[in-house]
Formats: C-alpha cells, sequence, structure tokens
C-alpha cells in the first residue's frame, strides 16, 4: 500500500523544502518509486534542489488545478539530475513560479477535491511507493487536506519559541483531522545544544515522537539550494541522520 | 470542545473531500468517464444539448452527509425521475386507494410510451409509464394551473432544499411534439379515467419533466427517501410518511422502464430513471444515490449510471436482498477508519 507523507513547519525558513528533497530521495535510494508535489503555490521553490529549470517545466501542478492537463503532465523525472542510481525513481510535480500564475490561483483559488483526486491520481499511474507533500508554512486549506490525507505527517520544527508556539497549534489541527501517525523533526539545532536532550525535551511536550535531530549545518548552507545534499554526501553524518528518520516512514 | 466549533467544522468538510468512500466514488468516476457506450436523448433537440462526457455521482447518507464526484452543479431535466415523486403527492391528495383505482401498479414489459390500459379496469398499468404519469398529474389538486404546478415545485423544494425552475425551451418542445401523450390522455378521458381538464394536465405534466435538478438533487431526494421522507439536511418533511413505502416499491418494480426486472435483479435498489440521463437510487434506512450521465442505453436508462449503481450494490452489498457478507463495510468507509487500503 502506498504511503502519503506531508512535510510540514507552522512557520517558514525551518528548511522543509530542503528536508523534503532530502528525505524523498533517501527514500527513493533505498529502491522505491517516489513522487513529490509542491502544493506550497503561494512560494514555489522545491524544483530548484532538483535542478530543474522553470523553462523546463512547460505545466504545472497550477494546470492540473485549472483543468488543463491531468496531473501526469506535470510530473517530471528527476531521477537523472541529483544523480539518483539503481532502481529508485524520483518524480516531482512543481508549482508555477510565474507571478501570473500565482496571482491568478490566489485570486480564483481552486478546488480543494480536485487536490486531493490529483494525489491519487498520481500514485495509480506512476505506481508510485511514496507521496511527499511539501507544504506551504501555516495553516491553510492545503495544508488542512494534506494532513487529512497522509499517514504519515513530519513536523518539522527549530528549537525557538516561536516554532514550539506554532507546532502546538499544528499538533491540535493534526488531532482534530484523526492524523494516523505523527512524527516531529528538529532541524537547525545549535551545537551547543545536546541533541538527545533536546529530543526528549520536545517529545515531553507534545507527546509525540522525535525522528531525527538536525544540527544548524554550514555543510548544507554551502550547498545553498542546488543538489540534493545526501545523493551527494551519502556518509556525511546528516545523511545518516536522514536514513534513520527514512528508516521509521518505512517502518511506520 | 467550545472554540473548537469552527475547527471542527473545517475539519469535517475536508475529511469529506479525503474520506475513504468519497476516494472510493472517484474510482468509479476514473473507470467508467471514459466509457463511451450509449447514446444523448435526442427526440427533442433541446436533449441532444447535453455533452455525452458530462458525469456526476452524489451519494447522500440519512445523516445528511454528503459526497460528491463530477458534475455535481451541471442542471438538467428531471424528465420520468419526476413520475415517482409526483405519484407520492398524489397519494397525499386522494389516497391510496383512491388513487390505486386510477392507475395500476403493475410492472409492464411494454415500452413507458405504450398505448395500452389495463382491459378490465381501463387503468394505466403504473405510475412510471406515461399514461400512468398523465393520470397521476391529473390528480394533483389545485385551483387552477399555475397552482398545481407551484404545488409541484413546492414539493420538490422539500426534497432538495432549494428552489427549482422549469426549463422552458424543454418544456415547449415537449408540449408541441407530445401526440403520443396527448393521444394517450384523450383515450383515458374517453374512458372516464381522467378529468376533462387535459390541455391543463398536459401541460403540468410537460411542465414536471422540464424542472431542471442537478445530480446532487436527485441524491437528496432519493436520501429524503431512504430517511422516510425527511429531508437529512434541512430535516423537513417531504412526503407523508406513509406514503414513502408506495412510492419505493413503485420505483424497485417499475422504475427503469422495461429494465425494471433485470435491475431488480442485479441492482436491487428502489431507483427511478430519465431520459435526460439522470438516475436516482434510494437505499432505505441508508442512502441516497444521484448520478447523471447524459448517454443512453436503448431501453432509455443512464449507461454510465447503471454502472455506478451496479458497483456500489455489488462493492458494499447494498441489494435489497443480499445476505452475503460484502467485500467493504458501509459504515466504516462512511467513518474512514484507519485500516483501510482506500489507495
Amino acid at each position: 500500500m502506498p504511503k502519503v507523507v506531508s512535510i510540514h513547519s507552522y512557520r517558514g525558513g525551518t528548511g522543509k523544502s530542503n528536508f523534503t528533497a532530502n528525505l524523498a530521495s533517501t527514500i527513493a535510494a533505498l529502491g522505491n518509486r517516489v513522487g513529490v508535489v509542491d502544493t506550497d503555490v503561494p512560494s514555489p521553490g522545491i524544483h530548484n534542489l532538483f535542478c530543474l529549470e522553470p523553462e523546463q517545466t512547460t505545466t504545472t501542478l497550477n494546470n492540473y488545478l485549472w483543468g488543463d492537463n491531468p496531473i501526469t503532465d506535470a510530473a517530471y523525472d528527476v531521477s537523472a539530475n541529483i544523480g539518483l542510481t539503481g532502481e529508485g525513481c524520483l518524480y516531482l510535480v512543481p508549482s508555477s513560479v510565474k507571478a501570473d500564475d500565482i496571482a491568478r490561483i490566489l485570486k480564483d483559488g481552486y478546488d480543494v477535491k480536485l487536490m486531493n483526486d490529483g494525489f491519487r491520481a498520481l500514485v495509480k499511474s506512476l505506481q508510485l511507493d511514496y507521496l511527499f507533500i511539501d507544504t506551504h508554512p501555516g495553516l491553510s486549506k492545503e495544508t488542512f487536506l494534506s494532513i487529512a490525507i497522509s499517514h504519515i505527517l513530519m513536523l518539522i520544527v527549530r528549537p525557538d519559541k516561536q516554532d514550539y508556539q506554532g507546532t502546538a497549534v499544528t499538533i491540535d489541527v493534526a488531532r482534530q483531522l484523526k492524523v494516523r501517525k505523527m512524527l516531529l523533526a528538529i532541524n537547525k539545532a545549535h551545537s551547543q545544544l545536546n541533541p538527545e536532550a533536546l529530543k526528549q525535551k520536545v517529545e515531553e511536550t507534545y507527546h509525540e515522537t522525535v525522528a531525527g535531530v538536525f544540527p544548524l549545518s554550514e555543510d548544507i548552507v554551502q550547498l545553498a539550494s542546488e543538489g540534493v545534499f545526501c545523493v551527494k554526501y551519502p556518509e556525511h553524518p546528516v545523511s545518516q541522520e536522514f536514513r534513520k528518520v527514512a528508516q521509521q516512514i518505512v517502518e511506520g | 470542545m467550545s472554540g473548537f466549533g469552527d475547527l471542527q467544522s473545517l475539519a469535517s468538510s475536508i475529511t469529506a473531500v479525503t474520506s475513504p468512500f468519497r476516494n472510493y466514488l472517484n474510482d468509479l468516476y476514473e473507470r467508467y468517464r471514459s466509457l463511451d457506450d450509449g447514446a444523448v436523448a435526442d427526440y427533442i433537440p433541446e436533449l441532444a444539448l447535453a455533452k455525452p462526457e458530462w458525469f456526476g455521482i452524489c451519494v447522500i447518507t440519512a445523516e445528511g452527509q454528503v459526497f460528491e464526484v463530477g458534475n455535481c452543479d451541471q442542471l438538467f431535466t428531471i424528465q420520468s425521475i419526476s413520475k415517482a415523486f409526483v405519484f407520492g403527492l398524489a397519494l397525499e391528495d386522494y389516497g391510496r386507494e383512491s388513487v390505486n383505482s386510477k392507475v395500476n401498479v403493475e410492472p409492464t414489459g411494454e415500452a413507458f410510451n405504450a398505448i395500452v390500459l389495463d382491459e378490465a379496469t381501463n387503468r394505466p398499468c403504473n405510475p412510471m409509464v406515461n399514461a400512468g404519469a398523465i393520470a397521476t398529474a391529473d390528480l394533483i389538486k389545485g385551483a387552477n394551473s399555475t397552482e398545481r404546478l407551484k404545488r409541484l415545485l413546492a414539493m420538490f423544494k422539500r426534497y432538495t432544499g432549494r428552489e427549482h425552475d422549469i426549463n422552458v425551451p424543454v418544456f415547449l418542445s415537449e408540449k408541441a411534439t407530445g401526440y403520443r401523450n396527448r393521444a394517450m390522455a384523450y383515450l383515458m378521458l374517453n374512458f372516464g379515467m381522467v378529468s376533462d381538464r387535459i390541455d391543463e394536465t398536459l401541460d403540468l405534466y410537460f411542465q414536471q419533466c422540464s424542472i431542471l435538478v442537478n445530480a446532487k438533487d436527485l441524491a437528496m431526494m432519493a436520501a429524503t427517501l431512504a430517511n422516510g421522507g425527511v429531508n437529512p439536511v434541512t430535516q423537513e418533511r417531504a412526503i407523508d410518511e406513509r406514503y414513502v413505502q408506495d412510492v419505493i416499491s413503485v420505483m424497485l418494480t417499475c422504475g427503469m422502464y422495461d429494465a425494471s426486472g433485470e435491475w431488480c435483479y442485479r441492482v436491487g435498489m428502489p431507483a427511478k430513471s430519465g431520459v435526460g440521463g439522470g438516475i436516482t437510487a434510494v437505499v432505505p434506512g441508508q442512502l441516497g444515490i444521484g448520478t447523471f450521465s447524459p448517454p443512453l442505453d436503448a431501453k432509455g436508462n443512464s449507461v454510465r449510471g447503471i454502472k455506478v449503481c451496479e458497483d456500489l450494490s455489488r462493492d458494499f452489498g447494498l441489494h435489497l436482498f443480499n445476505a452475503a457478507k460484502p467485500d467493504r463495510n458501509l459504515a466504516e468507509w462512511l467513518a474512514g477508519g484507519d485500516g483501510l487500503n482506500d489507495w
């Protein structure tokens, strides 16, 4: 049975897209067929990490939501772009970065039913094992939808007060939507913080499992937003931490 | 839970979209949207304007949960589906015995527009064939044609919870070309089975067939019958509870034109179809189903609508006489339990 994983954070700048790209690639590298949908229609960005240029993406999620194309027309095989070898493969459904397109979808909205039906069509026609949904920060229609259909909801939280508070709100909503499984990931932890103590504190606060703790990593920052770190540096401690999280997704 | 009201209602609107049952309906929609058998009715030009690709499926539970997929807001003319509901209003106006003395309730293998009356009693076979529907329309009370029409429209509003309009071009075309129905009415007048306000009654009959509805309306009408005659959303009573069984049983035996026997055997849901492409189907106590897809088979029933009802009946064990354990448990699929593999 295919698994749907939503990656969410209450606030922006938590490293959500980077996290999604790395986790999805790690799971694809295990030999799985993986899809990633960028539902962050107001501020799309994850296509950069998969080295997909806007000029190459003539059809996007927007076209599907407007009823122009089936969603599979907007799915791009990016396995080669990120240097994925072996059995696994990775497809990306990007959102449009054209200002006009963003304005149109914000102005007219879209039928949330279509988003749900599109996810399902994508999983079926590409025979995906995993579908990752990268969301816009905060709470919105697509956040609610992605939480409701997810088998696993991953919440990214930075160790600071604003994130802690926002995450509590998101967890309330997720429980209201009867989410099946929730995992937390702590990102951008300062080197002074003890990861084990941090993990324990966050788990006690929310009564949910922390799947991984990721340091504020200059290595990742240096790579900026080009390419997927885990595929390029599989032996780096950060990549190993991603494999740990991937393991919990696969088993969960 | 005070303070969570808005969150709760937003959450429930989202879970209605993502629920396993709606996903199941979406799979049916995807499975049959490419089915291009059948032909759109074209005996009057207005009906031929319907697009063959239009397709909507709506299911409403007796508790008022709504699940919709496809073109559920697209309006079309109700056509023969109106007959079942107008029969209910005639029963309210005159009671069972009096109505049955004018219209029999016997299924017929004849076509819906056959000019046939019972030899001994001169009654039309049942209220679902044209002759029977005209005799039924004749019974609708009201001081004049406007009042009678307004009573019909008010009744449909009680079933669906919204105002209905009439497609005037369809009404005028039906009226202009309805020679056969006119002949039928005069034959019944000859035997004293209808009153002599023939033109007024025929107008009412053509108007009732030209009422505009959508798939969601058809599901709500069926859900109202499934819920004992009370609209499950507005909680308004649409029909006297004593006559719900009359309407539903005639739908079961006569609702699908001369395919009613096979329908009862294969699908086992009381239903009524119309040449506009609609089907309304009742699962008593549980569900109302409304489907809309204009291409019809040779017997005048919507091809995709039949498929959808067949699958729903089989997969959830909704056949009236089903005794076997179905593949899917309806209550579980409506509630959306964790263990369901709806992918």
